[in-house]
């Protein structure tokens, strides 16, 4: 029986049976002509609140000024206390996001323990490091934002990554895409002015989402509004990863967008 | 010397003797669908017996622990790689076993220059029903049967017929009544007999019995393991383990996992 050790390394189990994930769609020779920072049409945004981290996306998906899809989901699962938040080239992401999943949970069944949430990290940032070649020449680079809830500290965390794979631990927020810039002063300005987002509730977290959401579309045409589907909203508590209720985001857009008509009438 | 057709055979018994003599006095393993979810159980000491192979995939067994290893390893690259290469949805038990696992043990079996691998294993995929779940049990030698809603494998297949006629005498409607089955079947299937009834057959232990025998295998300090794939969960994960507080209210005396 062919059981070479792979300790629990999902690349090295694909590798060793001549398969060859997240491929860098490098093309050699081209030149690198949009490097790392390049336009990642969208917005996502990652905040803590009393429970854990409150995770929002916009909808759209864009192909320079060509609006592709507007029902895209950019706030993904990697595990049941683990999400991902991703900015960038889709394709790349999905595919990461798809390795990332089968990563960790490979090494649970076959090391017969959970991989540490330093673990997770350091596999997330070596995923980048394998799209790095394409990411330089402008294809295929993407920034995903991690949020964990830590079940040793018995808190939510969020860390963000450079298209490189550094890390970095955030303390409230953490934003990404087109539309991040535009708001990124904002939110720091929720911060300062009604204070720290882990100390909301996720009702008040939301609302202060749905805001800044709404100023990213109408600042930056690559975030898609609030008048077609409602956003994707997911947590990641103590009790694992959700998907936010209806109900609690027709509230939200209400207490944030006022007499506005939600979206689908909700 | 040449090595003969009759030698072959001969070597096949010898080791088909081996391997059963080795198996014996395994201690069961069950499986059992109900509405909710699948239930793996068995009673062990200190080494698992029952593990994950992937998201809708278990697998539980009896025999040499090492070749457990080396099988469940096996089960868990193949099913990891398959399921990256195409969907998770497209790793189903079947090529597992019958492509993957089983040849394998076959080869092993029939190469005369090798050992047997000593186990009998119980591989399980829950469905979103179940009906749909389906469950295989591997022999040794290669051999493989397809089983729906519940299969055990045991010591003896004599064992093995009585553990499966129970499990599946009436499909249970939730947890409670698939764990309260589950735990009497096992116990059939460790069990025993030893006299006959009038027309040949042994008297089965009634479910007093059958307490008696788990809780001689508890004060033994073996202890019960249960796992638990959750049908509808909304969970990523939809294997658990079931713990001490889970299985105490079914037990004689505490001998939970």
């Amino acid at each position: 029986m062919k059981t070479a050790s792979t300790n629990g390394d999902f690349l090295r189990l694909l590798q060793g049976q001549g398969i060859t994930p997240l491929e860098a769609p490098s093309i050699q020779g081209l030149p690198a002509h949009n490097p790392a920072g390049s336009v990642h049409g969208t917005t996502v945004v990652a905040a803590k609140f009393r429970g854990g981290v409150l995770n929002i996306s916009d909808r759209r998906a864009t192909a320079n000024n060509v609006i592709l899809y507007d029902e895209a989901d950019k706030v993904m699962a990697l595990d049941d206390y683990t999400l991902v938040s991703i900015a960038g080239a889709y394709a790349s992401a999905i595919e990461a996001v798809r390795f990332l999943k089968h990563s960790f949970r490979y090494y649970a069944r076959s090391q017969l323990q959970e991989l540490s949430l330093e673990g997770k990290l350091a596999e997330v940032s070596r995923v980048l490091g394998q799209s790095l070649a394409g990411a330089l020449q402008g294809i295929g680079g993407f920034i995903p934002i991690i949020s964990a809830f830590d079940r040793k500290a018995g808190a939510g965390r969020i860390f963000f990554y450079d298209i490189m794979g550094a890390r970095f631990e955030t303390r409230e927020f953490g934003a990404a895409g087109s539309g991040s810039v535009q708001i990124k002063g904002a939110l720091e300005y929720v911060v300062r002015e009604k204070g720290p987002f882990h100390q909301m509730s996720l009702k008040k977290a939301l609302k202060e989402m749905f805001v800044l959401l709404d100023i990213a579309a109408s600042l930056d045409a690559a975030t898609g509004g609030l008048a077609g589907l409602l956003p994707v909203a997911k947590v990641v508590t103590a009790d694992g990863v959700a998907q936010v209720e209806e109900k609690l985001l027709a509230d939200a857009y209400e207490a944030a967008l006022g007499t506005r008509t939600p979206p689908g009438g909700a | 010397m040449a090595y003969t057709a009759y030698d072959w055979q001969q070597t096949l018994a010898e080791k088909a003797d081996y391997a059963e003599s080795r198996l014996h006095h395994g201690l069961p393993v069950v499986a059992l669908s109900y509405p909710q979810g699948l239930l793996l159980l068995t009673l062990r000491k200190n080494q698992q017996k029952i593990f994950e192979v992937y998201d809708r995939l278990v697998l539980g067994a009896l025999g040499n622990p090492s070749d457990l290893e080396a099988v469940r390893q096996f089960a868990v690259d193949f099913a990891h790689a398959e399921g990256y290469q195409r969907s998770t949805e497209d790793v189903s038990i079947q090529r597992v076993v019958s492509f993957a696992v089983s040849p394998v043990f076959k080869r092993a079996f029939s190469d005369p220059r090798r050992m047997p691998i000593v186990l009998k294993s119980l591989f399980a995929q829950l469905g979103e029903t179940p009906d749909e779940d389906v469950l295989f049990t591997l022999n040794y030698d290669g051999e493989f049967d397809r089983h729906s809603s519940a299969a055990c494998v045991a010591g003896t297949a004599e064992a093995q017929r009585r553990a499966l006629e129970a499990l599946e005498e009436k499909p249970p409607s939730n947890q409670k009544a698939a764990l309260e089955r589950a735990l009497y079947a096992w116990t059939l299937g460790r069990w025993e007999p030893e006299g006959e009834s009038d027309n040949g057959k042994p008297v089965l232990p009634t479910q007093a019995q059958a307490k008696e025998i788990l809780e001689e295998h508890l004060k033994d300090g073996f202890r019960v393991e249960a796992t638990v794939l959750q049908r509808g969960t909304l969970r990523e994960r939809k294997f658990i383990r079931l713990d001490r507080d889970d299985l105490s209210p079914f037990l004689p005396k505490a001998g939970a996992a």
